[in-house]
């Protein structure tokens, strides 16, 4: 009951928002100096070449006439051509777009994996080796750049020891794809039952989801440790060692008071990493959203640049609506 | 001292009969404390309950209650430390336990019920569940028995509808009621000894005296021992056997309930008891003209002697020793009020 009205006033503003966050980005893109109809031309195009395409790209009308036209497009369902690879964005972003939520998801999963266990531990003893571990994890993994971290592993597994599949992308080229469904490798070679693909695509997605995963595991260490320790010591957390409560049951209590906030720190790591994964999806030449909308802006494509902050944007909306939905399951006091 | 050499935790009868459940000798607690040394927050203090029996420990605020109380259990809150003296539970040296023999014994043995309990209840577990995990740390119990025995406590501790209760969130209930509960879990595995921590300062009168009326009926049903912490010491004289007050971290009068009120020794009793007297003349005699600034304890001599009326110079230098006065009547002061 409570729940369904509280969706509905969520979703009423969902319109809104939306239309304010392209508006910023609209207005940011435009701000970027290049001009799509020089470069799309080319260095030998004549005045009236330009002026033309420009006429035909809008470029002449004013900014907010602009505006207009695209969100009247979007409403429809258009998102423009990419001139880069002369596609509809919604076609591209419907392959990239899964491949970087791929492996964000498979990442913040081996992030969450590593981080709540040490988190926890550290904050159960805050002497100890496994504390140590913890502050010195902590701290390396707040302090590599991802880029880097992902050239060492591809350096150690796929120069050296050669294990690991060759950095070009989700598929070796051999491979037959499998029908795209959900635009997840893994997923679709499932339901097509292409265990090719299946075994090929996970094998890529190894080093990246090591690199991501292992790097984000810091600040979801750190927040699991503070929080958990927060909680050891509040009050019920000391009647329950006076109730003679074994200890495990005490950190158990403690570690789901803290869930929420590592609930947070997720969310805001998953809605950061879909434009942040960009420099490892480089270095893996991943084809992701990321790597997309960065070509996009450096070579004044704005479709791209556009769909790109859309899509983050209602992908955003929906986390924040699943944060919403945890904080209830986990804690009775917001029902 | 007759101590059994079965030292194994839930062993019944290892003390002889007559023998204090508890007793505490010459417990020092200290607080690190950085730059002028001070008092410790326990001062070598002396201290017994027999079974069955209620004992009310009254003081103000800071004088050291929370902490003896605590110190029984040994959990002194942090970063304070026991740095003297023993405390025996049926002739069991407690500081000599472990951590695992310890655990057994809180909240089996020896439990607590202290004040705010909604504040010290786990907000994300229901009452059901909270006493539950109780029951399933110390009794044998599970499933379906954790659930009737939960139900039966929920009853006994007189909260109407204890079926719909038990699925309650601690913030659904009202403040009488979490008392309540947290009642509940300090009889769950019948304990020989309840510690109450200022477990009903947080109410208000009526519920305050419903709840007291139950926390002595339950004890005294079971044959549990009570010790009763208050700063209320109208309280102590309607609910408890016998009466220590402590100031500055020592025990300065003790004694048995019609003793202590009939011929109370100590000035710092006088001057608790004269607050409720409703005469003003008393009252303003006994408080004297201290200041805030001279209420604080000294480092040596009487704890009381910046505070009382009839101090004298002796006061200042010598801590005075403890003096029995009647039977179990003993108080700590150089020149005790005499009737
Ligand atoms: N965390 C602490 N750090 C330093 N000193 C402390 C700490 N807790 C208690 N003390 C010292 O111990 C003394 C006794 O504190 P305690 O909490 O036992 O008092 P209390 O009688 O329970 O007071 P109240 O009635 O307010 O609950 C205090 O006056 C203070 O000097
Ligand atoms: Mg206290």
């Amino acid at each position: 009951m409570h729940l369904l009205a509280y969706i509905g006033r969520r979703l009423l503003f969902v319109i809104p928002q939306l239309l304010g966050i392209l508006f910023v980005s609209f207005m940011l893109v435009k701000l970027i100096p290049g001009d799509p109809a020089v470069m799309m031309l080319g260095p030998f195009a004549t005045e009236d070449g330009l002026a033309k395409l420009r006429a035909e790209l809008g470029l002449d009308r004013s900014i907010l006439e602009q505006f207009g036209i695209y969100v009247m497009r979007v409403l429809e369902g258009d998102l423009g051509t990419s001139w880069q690879t002369t596609m509809p964005v919604t076609s591209d972003l419907a392959q990239r777009f899964p491949a970087t939520l791929e492996l964000v998801t498979l990442s913040l999963a081996l992030a969450l994996l590593i981080g709540i266990p040490l988190g926890v531990a550290g904050a159960k003893n805050n002497s100890g080796i496994l504390r140590k571990i913890a502050d010195y994890y902590g701290l390396m993994a707040g302090s590599l750049p991802d880029f880097w971290f992902a050239l060492v592993l591809i350096f150690v597994f796929y120069t050296m020891l050669g294990v690991a599949p060759a950095p070009l992308g989700r598929l070796d080229f051999v491979i037959i794809p499998p029908d795209p469904v959900t635009g997840s490798l893994l997923i679709d070679s499932i339901i097509a039952g292409n265990w090719a693909a299946l075994r090929n695509a996970a094998g890529h997605l190894v080093l990246p989801v090591l690199t991501l995963g292992i790097i984000n595991a810091g600040p979801i260490l750190k927040m699991t440790q503070s929080t958990t320790e927060r909680m050891l010591q509040s009050d019920f957390s000391r009647y329950a060692e006076m109730c003679g409560l074994p200890r495990h049951v005490v950190v158990r209590n403690a570690l789901r008071n803290a869930l929420p906030s590592i609930v947070t720190i997720v969310s805001v790591l998953y809605g950061f990493l879909i434009g942040g994964a960009v420099l490892v999806e480089i270095v893996f030449s991943w084809g992701g959203a990321g790597q997309y909308a960065v070509q996009g802006v450096l070579n004044s494509d704005l479709n791209p640049v556009l769909g790109f902050v859309l899509y983050s944007a209602i992908l955003s909306l929906v986390i924040y609506l699943i944060v919403d939905l945890l904080y209830f399951i986990i804690d009775p006091r917001t029902r | 001292m007759s101590g059994s050499p079965n030292m194994s935790a839930g062993t019944e009868g290892s003390a002889a009969k007559g023998d204090p459940l508890l007793q505490i000798i010459g417990l020092t607690v200290e607080f690190p404390q950085f730059g002028a040394a001070s008092r410790p927050a326990l001062n070598n203090v002396d201290f017994s309950i027999a079974r069955g029996e209620v004992v009310g420990l009254v003081g103000e605020s800071g004088s050291g209650k929370t902490t003896l109380a605590r110190s029984i259990m040994q959990l002194v809150p942090e970063p304070g430390y026991i740095s003297g003296g023993r405390v025996l539970f049926e002739g069991r040296d407690l500081g000599t336990l472990g951590p695992s023999e310890l655990r057994q014994l809180r909240g089996r043995e020896i439990s607590m019920i202290i004040s705010n309990p909604r504040g010290e209840l786990d907000p994300l577990q229901t009452v059901g569940n909270q006493i539950g995990n109780v029951l399933r740390a110390h009794t044998p119990l599970d499933g379906a028995g954790i659930r009737a025995r939960a139900l039966e406590l929920l009853r006994q501790v007189s909260i109407p509808a204890p079926e719909r209760r038990i699925n309650a969130y601690p913030h659904e209930l009202s403040g009488g009621m979490a008392q309540r509960v947290v009642m509940a879990i300090a009889l769950a595995c019948s304990p020989k000894l309840v510690v109450s921590d200022d477990a009903t300062s947080g109410l208000d009168v009526t519920v305050q005296a419903q709840v007291l009326e139950l926390m002595r009926d339950l004890v005294t049903g079971f044959g549990t021992s009570l010790l009763f912490v208050t700063r209320d010491i109208g309280i102590t004289a309607h609910y408890c056997d016998r009466v220590a007050v402590i100031y500055a971290g020592e025990i300065v009068e003790e004694g048995p309930r019609d003793a202590f009120f009939e011929n109370p020794r100590h000035p710092y009793s006088i001057l608790l008891l004269s607050a409720f007297a409703q005469n003003e003349r008393l009252r303003r005699y006994w408080l004297g003209d201290t200041t805030a600034g001279a209420s604080r304890a000294r480092e040596q001599g009487c704890p009381f002697a910046n505070r009382c009326v009839r101090v004298q110079d002796r006061c200042r230098v010598e801590n005075p020793e403890r003096r029995e006065f009647g039977r179990g009547h003993f108080a700590k002061c150089h020149y005790p009020v005499e009737r």
